[in-house]
């Protein structure tokens, strides 16, 4: 099992969202999040008061998915999400021991 | 009944609820299920007290059995507890008895029904259990089941009637109290994604809150107690028929969980909906508009036990008193203000529809309620007022005094409560109690657009920074009373069979604005933010905002500040009353940067959104008819867009005359009053220090300066609009010198008159009141929003003859305003100056002279 978290730019969530749905991923968490790589932020004057955005809004997504689907789900974030340019995102993939589905104490692969 | 008997009389227990059950499955009738069921239950609690306790209930003596509560009140649900008491004359038959009521109530469980028994005293009956008042309300409902008849007539007809009328205040407040703590629990709303239909508000539990107060209201009144079933005849019709749909409800949710589970969950919502439950016409419903029917009989219950509980209101502490007294000095001519309730002091005033509506805008200016008794008088009226109302002079300017006050949406609800609001707007009722049934929209979409307002409103108090932003653009908006009626109307499409809420809301949109009166221009205006007000939501979930074509798109559609101002409010205020939760901070984030980004766009793009030729005209929405002749494309190539977006047809017609008669006069002015401001424009050709010029005139009169615009088209005609107000009301009460004014600034611009001398003579700026806030005054100049011009952006603390100095210094510096956007908000001055200098932009020296010089006079 592998465990593949996405930061992405708010205005792709519902491509990906439906890029994961089609190829069997149904499951996720995604959370409002702020942050900045490369990007930065920059500074905005507004009514005479400085503002910088330095945390641009993403958002996460995270998901645990069946090793064979690693590289179909990457490619279906990466599909989605890309536009080219800088602040499209970052994924990270990590691998994962155990799941357990606390409803039933299913374990493993069966409780994803 | 010998204990040989006893499994006989389980099997008719089994099978009698199976037969109740069937029965509620066929007819779906919850009250006859209940009742029928009560009547089971006491059938078996007398044969068990028969064999248990005495084979002879009725000499029984000095003890006997009665159903408590729900049980009571014959109410008695599939998975809700059988309260009895046992009920001694003292505690020596008590203890007779123990092993009897053991054996009953072991009994009674092995059935399976969940007994909840009480052993008590008369004495201890009439006592007050402050920390057991439930005791003490199911004893209000007490029903004789058997044993001593004249021990349960003692109990039934003189300790409970005196422990009411004894400890009236007690019992009332006390259940006052929890209801109110059991109503903060749901949130203070009937209004729930999954309600729970018996605590929440609204629900059975309230129901019965509203018999109690009622009954005790009526013990007072009659002594010895009230006649059974008086008190459900003293509640509302339309409650009753809710109780009965309650009931339906609960017994559903009983019999399909099993159990004493209410909680009507989202899936349930949908069983309950293909069972017909509680629609007796069985018209087959769907999810959504079941939910709407329960909303109703809800609100309906709520309503009632709202408006008992404010009764109760006046028995509280000294310091309630206190205040109360100090808001029945509200009280005017036509309403007096009581216990925090508004009464009339004429039955028939609400006859008069302008006193019907002065009705709730006292409602929307102190937040107080309705007397009961007003609300009936204002139904009753209502065939009366249908047409009263309408043909009642300045329609839209009642509705805008409501909607601007701080308590407009209780004002509203008010309305709608009583009817008045459909006959205002009888649009309105396509979406009276709609739920949206997409676990995500919490309230009904009446209430959603009555929230919108309140949250609106509230925005005025907001002390959390990010709020505080919105607030700002909130106290900038100049049309605001357009936005609450906006928000009042932009969802009444999702109650119209249209292709999209949208497109339903704009078709009803034209008779509603016809009916209220409102100016084309205002009409317009709610069109649109109508029209538009899913754009914002929609480019923040589904666009880049950070991209630049993104901000870009969404100025170009929504074409000016003011109209963006109020976009974003609405937007704000719409995704915030959706749910107490759709509004994150991250959203709201994202919002006001879009909002801010679009702004700095609109005021930083004019240079690069020029009318050019082949652009004209730029928008036929707002009615700008085609240009007729070569002269309108002339006066117009040039300007920035953002001039036709900002004027209307009628005032571009006559700025065009006053530059077609600048062959004949060199000056054109036109000065008006709108509203308390006055709009001075001047036409005339393009010359140095001419918008200083205007300024120090408007000064040296006097006159402050609000707003400003200064626009120069390709053949160098300027045509600078000054909106100020006039401090000392000079021309309001000098209408002469409106005139000597005009010959004033003619001269001075004609150089027949010295502005320096003018300046000498002015009024001292005593008439201001001292700054309560103080701005750090700021410049900041723009290379880059511009190809031609250099952006100076001031913010500054307002003052008379701000404008003059600063656009003095600019001229003295040799710089040319090629366009000035100037506004004031609050105390602030907020000043944009496009600016060059021998037809180029300004280079860094010119610009650090610049800065030095307005940071040393400002």
């Amino acid at each position: 099992m592998t465990k593949i978290e996405a930061i992405i730019q708010p205005s792709k969530f519902e491509a990906v969202k439906d890029g994961l749905q089609e190829i069997g991923v149904d499951g996720m968490t995604v959370t409002d999040v702020r942050g900045h790589g490369r990007q930065k932020g920059h500074t905005e004057v507004y009514r005479g008061r400085e503002y910088t955005v330095d945390l641009v809004p993403k958002i996460k997504i995270e998901m645990v998915v069946p090793d064979d689907l690693v590289e179909k789900a990457i490619q279906a974030i990466v599909g989605s999400a890309k536009t080219g340019k800088i602040g499209d995102g970052k994924i990270f993939v990590s691998r994962i021991d155990d799941a357990v589905r606390i409803r039933n104490d299913e374990r493993g692969q069966g409780a994803l | 009944m010998s204990a040989a008997a006893l499994p006989k009389l389980r099997d008719l227990y089994t099978s009698e609820s199976g037969q109740i059950r069937a029965r509620f499955q066929e007819d779906g009738d919850g009250l006859a299920a209940v009742r029928a069921r009560a009547a089971l239950v006491d059938s078996i609690a007398q044969q068990l007290y028969a064999t248990y306790i005495s084979a002879e209930p009725d000499s029984a003596g000095r003890f006997c059995l009665a159903a408590l509560g729900g049980f009571g009140r014959k109410v008695l649900f599939p998975g809700s507890d059988v309260d009895l008491l046992f009920l001694s004359a003292d505690g020596r038959a008590e203890e007779r008895f123990k092993p009897g009521i053991a054996s009953l109530c072991r009994e009674m469980w092995d059935m399976r029904m969940r007994v909840s028994p009480t052993t008590r005293s008369l004495a201890e009956c009439g006592r007050l259990y402050r920390d057991n008042l439930e005791f003490n309300m199911s004893l209000l409902d007490c029903r004789y089941l058997a044993g001593d008849p004249q021990l349960f007539a003692r109990l039934h007809d003189e300790v409970v009637p005196q422990l009411v009328v004894r400890e009236r205040q007690a019992l009332v407040q006390n259940l006052a109290e929890l209801t109110r703590a059991r109503h903060a629990k749901y949130g203070q709303t009937i209004f729930h994604l999954e309600p729970n239909v018996k605590e929440g508000p609204g629900g059975l539990r309230d129901y019965n809150v509203a018999c109690w107060l009622a009954f005790v209201a009526a013990v007072e009144k009659r002594s010895p107690r009230p006649p059974a079933g008086m008190l459900a005849r003293q509640l509302r019709e339309e409650c009753l028929r809710a109780f009965s749909f309650l009931c339906a409800v609960r017994c559903f949710l009983h019999y399909r969980q099993g159990r004493d589970d209410n909680g009507l969950s989202y899936e349930l919502q949908a069983e309950a909906a293909a069972a017909s439950v509680g629609d007796k016409a069985g018209s087959g419903m769907g999810p959504a508009e079941w939910m709407r029917l329960y909303f109703r009989q809800t609100r309906s219950i709520d309503r009632t036990v709202t408006q008992l509980l404010d009764d109760v209101a006046s028995a509280r502490s000294s310091l309630y008193h206190a205040f109360d007294d100090w808001r029945s000095r509200l009280s005017n001519a036509d309403f007096r203000v009581s216990h925090g309730r508004i009464l009339l002091r004429q039955s028939s005033a609400m006859e008069d529809a302008s006193t019907a509506l002065s009705l709730f805008e006292f409602v929307a200016r102190h937040g107080l309620k309705i007397s009961g008794d007003a609300e009936q008088r204002i139904e009753k009226a209502l065939p009366l007022l249908r047409e009263r109302l309408l043909a009642l002079a300045g329609l839209w300017d009642r509705l805008r005094a409501i909607l601007m006050l701080r308590y407009a949406a209780d004002a509203l609800r008010g309305l709608h409560r009583t009817g008045l609001l459909t006959v205002l707007l009888p649009e309105f009722h396509a979406i009276d109690a709609l739920v949206i049934r997409d676990y995500y929209h919490r309230y009904t979409v009446d209430e959603h657009s009555f929230i919108a307002i309140e949250n609106l409103h509230r925005l005025r108090e907001a002390e959390e920074a990010l709020e505080k932003r919105f607030a700002e653009i909130l106290a900038e908006t100049e049309c605001p009373e357009l936005l609450f009626l906006t928000l009042l109307v932009h969802d009444i499409g999702k109650g119209l069979s249209a292709e999209n809420h949208v497109a339903g809301s704009l078709q009803v949109l034209d008779p509603i604005v016809a009916r209220l009166g409102l100016e084309a221009g205002a009409a317009d205006t709610v069109r649109f933010l109508v029209a538009n007000h899913l754009e914002m939501s929609v480019a923040l979930s589904r666009r880049d905002i950070f991209d630049p074509e993104t901000v870009r798109a969404l100025a170009i559609k929504i074409g000016t500040p003011e109209r963006l101002k109020m976009l974003c409010l609405l937007t704000y205020t719409d995704i915030k009353s959706v749910n107490p939760e759709a509004l994150t901070p991250w959203k709201a984030e994202m919002l006001w940067q879009l909002y801010a980004e679009t702004i700095n766009y609109m005021n930083r793009s004019l240079d690069e959104e020029r009318l050019l030729p082949g652009q004209l005209p730029v928008n036929d929405a707002r009615g700008h008819a085609e240009p007729a002749d070569k002269r309108l494309y002339e006066f117009l190539e040039g300007f920035p867009k953002r001039y036709l977006l900002t004027h209307s047809a009628a005032e571009i017609e006559v700025h065009l005359r006053m530059a077609t008669a600048l062959a004949e006069s060199p000056i054109q002015l036109s000065l008006q009053k709108h509203s308390h401001l006055y709009a001075l424009t001047v036409v005339t050709l393009d010359r140095p220090m001419l918008f200083a010029t205007i300024a120090g005139t408007l000064a040296a009169w006097g006159m402050n300066i609000v707003k400003a615009e200064a626009y120069c088209n390709r053949a160098a005609v300027v045509l600078d609009t000054f909106h100020f107000t006039d401090l000392f009301r000079t021309f309001e009460l000098n209408p002469s010198e409106v005139e000597r004014f005009r010959n004033n600034l003619l001269a001075v611009l004609g150089g027949e008159l010295s502005l320096a001398a003018l300046m000498a003579g002015r009024a001292k700026p005593g008439g201001m009141r001292p700054a309560k806030i103080t701005i750090q005054p700021r410049v900041t100049f723009d290379d880059h929003s511009s190809s031609h011009s250099t952006l100076l952006e001031l913010v500054a603390q307002d003052r008379p003859g701000l404008l003059y100095h600063v656009s003095s210094k600019l001229a003295r510096q040799g710089c040319n305003i090629e366009v000035a956007l100037i506004d004031t908000e609050g105390q602030k001055a907020i000043d944009v100056f496009y600016l060059t200098l021998g037809g180029a932009k300004l280079d860094a020296g010119r610009q650090k002279a610049l800065l030095d010089a307005l940071l040393q006079d400002i």
